[in-house]
């Protein structure tokens, strides 16, 4: 897409925003009563909801079950009305594999396994709408479950995507930004410790700019914690007046 | 009847190398021409309970083709391979245990068969599984004109009637395997017969020699 | 067949070795395993060797409609296999988390990355594409996979046409240390891995980090310039020999897997040409034929049998001698008799062997069939071997 103006003269993107500006981000905890942790998070246009259940004994073979620590079974799947185009396949597809391995890594990471040996968490993770940034979409709206569930992190584990156009990196790519085929790189960071879960990078991008792009997702990430740690005190908040009570 | 002709009869020219990959317990590659056979094999090992046998060992052969999924046409390949091993090796030494024979194709120009057979059996000496006698495997195709042609290449195998794979064993000689295709008589059988015994002959001396090569450092 | 774990001992060994700076083949930390990149005879195939392990790639293509949302582009498909030669722990025709990492990183670096001209494959728009299709097999897994999978494939896609790619390297973080291609046993102990593809003129095509190891910036930044030193020498490398391979073969010069073979190593044996001693086969055959056909003739050809409306039977043996008589025999039978006939089927079992025809072989089966059901009546009445054997002189 040669034609399309991803930054304008004045600094302006396509939807309007400065170049490290965020998307609204909008999210809820506690959503559905009967698992463990759930939320529903909207970041911009992408919409995700996350399911948390556990931890619990490992289901199917025992095989899989870690003497030492949790195992984490990640599943990704995309709603069929998602994208612009229905979907065929929810998940199970060849990205959609991927992206569930990438989470569960993302919080193999992030979770102290070692506290629940022989045991399981599953997170399920689904996009209801896909408009750019599905899988840090999904990471955020994972840790507000996981919160949910009272299950103990290491940190919060935020992700933001970040892209580099004309010299400048832009931070939270929307659809139309991303599918430019433009650098676009994912991050999933632990905000205080500054420790990277995970990384991820597409198209070409020359090394020497490769610090200024982390440097600008790294800041919206920590950027983009002090928001989930806003729900997670409002949600609190909510939770104890009406237990007091 | 039909003329045989001496320039037909050759074989291609052909070596071995054994012992070629690190994780396998055997392996070897052989090549006859420009075709070309990687072949490993693991074993005897665990085998999965479904596919336990109480008294021998299991044998499963798998030809990988180089290009997309493996089809109707490897498996009947591996069947071909998978007897003529079952009919070798001595399999009742090693109850409920696996032997797993990998054939991955590098270069198919004619005579796949019998390159996989013998690509086979020297990955199972490299792995020193005990045999009751060694194979080899030999393809001769028959022309239009009936002239047999050992060792075919692809092109002479597309040109042919009638394409014959046998493999033969390493002690009489007699034929374990026999895999056609085409049309031919019975006198066009048993001279192909003939002339696979008389091709294994330089086979089995390859065997021999590239053996006594590989321990000729020992004392 | 499950892959056996790594014990404790090793485990530690290896850790213990990493932190002294030291690795089992005797490497640097920062040093590359030997690579060797050969070529097969066909275009768009080649073998490349990363110390042991080992893969095999090949590159085809063919004629197909586009895809409707990208009516101008080629279509680049990428199929990596784990065959299960390359270890025992990888199943056929099984999607292992492995297997998908690793096929959407080769698309990932390879595709994404937009190091292959798609646009260049477009015959007609909307109508024609060429779909490259790069299948690579793994025939031994002695760890860093990606890197050989990717030098294969680039490897075999400059062969298969022209020279329009891009070169990829690659970095491994060993817990909190850094080491450049590890080997199987060194992946096993790894926290992380990072893999970084890049091109020759220092563009980074793409980044993933897995297997939860918590990275600082630092160590990435510190991984991109030492991959890109590793890509350079690279692609010298793939340079290198795609030249020579051309060189060669303009020359009229053999080339292919069969020459590549290592002749000095003990291993290897290689034979020339040889013809087929073919003299005597003429004779020998016509004497096998002749042998059998007059033998044929000799046999008298049995005509079928009608036993009973509605069926019919071929060969003597047919004569059923047990639906009848079986009645009548049942209960009269001494033993002696019993031995007599067993005897006699026994014998014409011999007579019948020798003459080798179709026929005789399907009596000496059917006579066989009537051997046991008698047999077993034997062992039924009484002690059924010993009295054949008593009988019988």
């Amino acid at each position: 897409m040669a034609g399309l103006e991803l930054l304008s003269d004045q600094g302006y993107r396509l939807d309007g925003r400065k170049a490290p500006e965020l998307r609204k981000l909008q999210a809820r905890m506690s959503v559905f009563a009967q698992a463990d942790g759930s939320a529903y998070l909207e970041q911009g246009n992408t919409k995700a909801l996350a399911v948390v259940y556990g931890p619990h004994e490992t289901r199917g073979s025992r095989s899989k079950s870690l003497h030492d620590r949790a195992v984490i079974n990640c599943q990704y799947s995309m709603a069929t009305f998602s994208t612009a185009e229905r979907k065929r396949r929810p998940h199970g597809d060849r990205k959609s594999s991927e992206m569930s391995l990438h989470l569960k890594q993302t919080f193999e990471a992030a979770v102290l396994t070692e506290l629940y040996p022989r045991s399981q968490i599953d997170i399920y993770v689904k996009i209801l709408q896909a408009d750019g940034g599905n899988y840090s979409a999904c990471v955020n709206a994972a840790t507000l479950a996981l919160v949910d569930a009272g299950i103990p992190m290491r940190d919060y584990v935020c992700a933001c995507t970040a892209g580099f156009v004309e010299d400048t990196a832009l931070a939270d790519l929307c659809h139309a930004e991303e599918s430019g085929g433009g650098t676009s790189l994912a991050l999933a960071l632990l905000p205080r410790s500054g420790n990277i879960a995970l990384l991820q990078m597409d198209a070409r991008l020359h090394q020497d700019h490769l610090n200024a792009l982390m440097e600008a997702a790294m800041t919206a990430c920590k950027g983009l914690s002090k928001v989930l740690d806003g729900v997670v005190r409002q949600h609190l908040e909510e939770v104890s007046v009406l237990t007091s009570e | 009847m039909m003329e045989l002709d001496q320039s037909g009869s050759v074989l291609r020219e052909y070596g071995s190398e054994q012992s070629l990959l690190s994780r396998p317990d055997g392996s070897s590659t052989f090549v006859q021409g420009d075709t070309s056979i990687l072949a490993g094999v693991y074993g005897p090992a665990e085998v999965k309970v479904s596919k336990e046998i109480y008294d021998r060992a299991t044998v499963e052969v798998l030809i990988q083709p180089k290009m997309g999924l493996p089809s109707v046409r490897e498996r009947a390949r591996e069947q071909c391979v998978r007897e003529t091993c079952e009919a070798a090796l001595l399999l009742t030494l090693h109850p409920r245990s696996s032997l797993t024979v990998i054939l991955q194709v590098v270069h198919d120009d004619g005579s796949l068969l019998s390159c996989c057979l013998n690509a086979a059996c020297m990955a199972l000496m490299d792995a020193g599984l005990p045999m009751n006698h060694l194979f080899c495997g030999v393809t001769c195709a028959i022309s239009k004109e009936g002239q047999i042609t050992t060792d075919p290449t692809a092109r002479q195998e597309k040109e042919s009637r009638a394409l014959l794979t046998f493999a033969l064993d390493s002690v009489e000689r007699n034929v374990l395997m026999s895999s056609t295709t085409g049309s031919f008589s019975v006198h066009e059988l048993q001279q192909c017969i003939a002339v696979s015994q008389k091709a294994s002959e330089q086979i089995f001396q390859f065997y021999r020699d590239s053996v006594k090569r590989r321990y000729s450092k020992i004392q | 067949m499950r892959d056996t774990p790594l014990s404790n001992c090793d485990r530690l060994f290896l850790l213990k070795a990493i932190e002294e700076k030291k690795r089992l083949d005797g490497r640097q930390t920062y040093d590359y395993r030997n690579i060797k990149i050969t070529f097969g005879t066909d275009y768009g195939c080649c073998i490349v060797e990363l110390g042991k392990t080992r893969v095999l790639c090949q590159v085809s293509c063919e004629l197909v409609p586009p895809k409707d949302s990208r009516p101008t582009e080629g279509i680049m498909f990428f199929n990596l296999e784990l065959s299960p030669m390359a270890s025992p722990a990888f199943e056929p025709n099984r999607q292992s988390e492995l297997l998908v990492l690793l096929n959407r990183q080769l698309e990932r670096c390879l595709r994404n990355s937009k190091c292959i001209d798609t646009e260049s494959l477009c015959v007609v728009s909307g109508e024609k594409v060429w779909q490259i299709r790069v299948d690579i097999h793994v025939l031994n897994h002695d760890g860093n996979l990606m890197d050989a999978a990717s030098i294969a494939a680039i490897s075999a896609l400059s062969h298969f046409r022209r020279p329009d790619v891009a070169i990829q390297g690659r970095d491994v973080t060993v817990g909190s240390y850094l080491l450049v291609d590890p080997c199987e046993r060194e992946e096993r102990v790894k926290d992380g891995l990072l893999v970084i593809a890049m091109n020759k003129h220092q563009e980074i095509c793409s980044i993933q980090s897995s297997g939860g190891i918590m990275l600082l910036k630092d160590q990435v930044l510190r991984c991109s310039k030492i991959a890109s030193i590793k890509v350079s020498e690279i692609t010298e490398l793939i340079n290198k020999a795609l030249e020579n391979d051309k060189k060669i073969r303009k020359e009229g010069g053999k080339f292919g897997f069969a020459e590549s073979m290592p002749k000095e190593r003990i291993t290897t044996l290689k034979r020339d040409k040889a013809p087929v001693e073919m003299t005597d086969v003429k004779e020998t055959a016509n004497d096998i034929v002749n042998r059998t056909e007059t033998t044929t003739e000799v046999a008298s050809v049995p005509s079928p049998v009608l036993v009973a409306t509605g069926t019919a039977q071929v060969g003597e043996g047919i004569v059923n001698s047990w639906g009848l008589d079986e009645d009548e025999e049942d209960e009269p039978l001494t033993e002696d008799r019993k031995t007599d006939e067993v005897m006699i089927i026994s014998d014409s079992e011999e007579e019948e062997v020798v003459i080798l025809n179709e026929e005789a072989h399907f009596t000496t089966l059917l006579l066989r069939m009537r051997v046991y059901p008698d047999a077993r009546r034997l062992t039924g009445t009484s002690s059924a071997f010993p009295t054949v054997e008593r009988a019988r002189p």
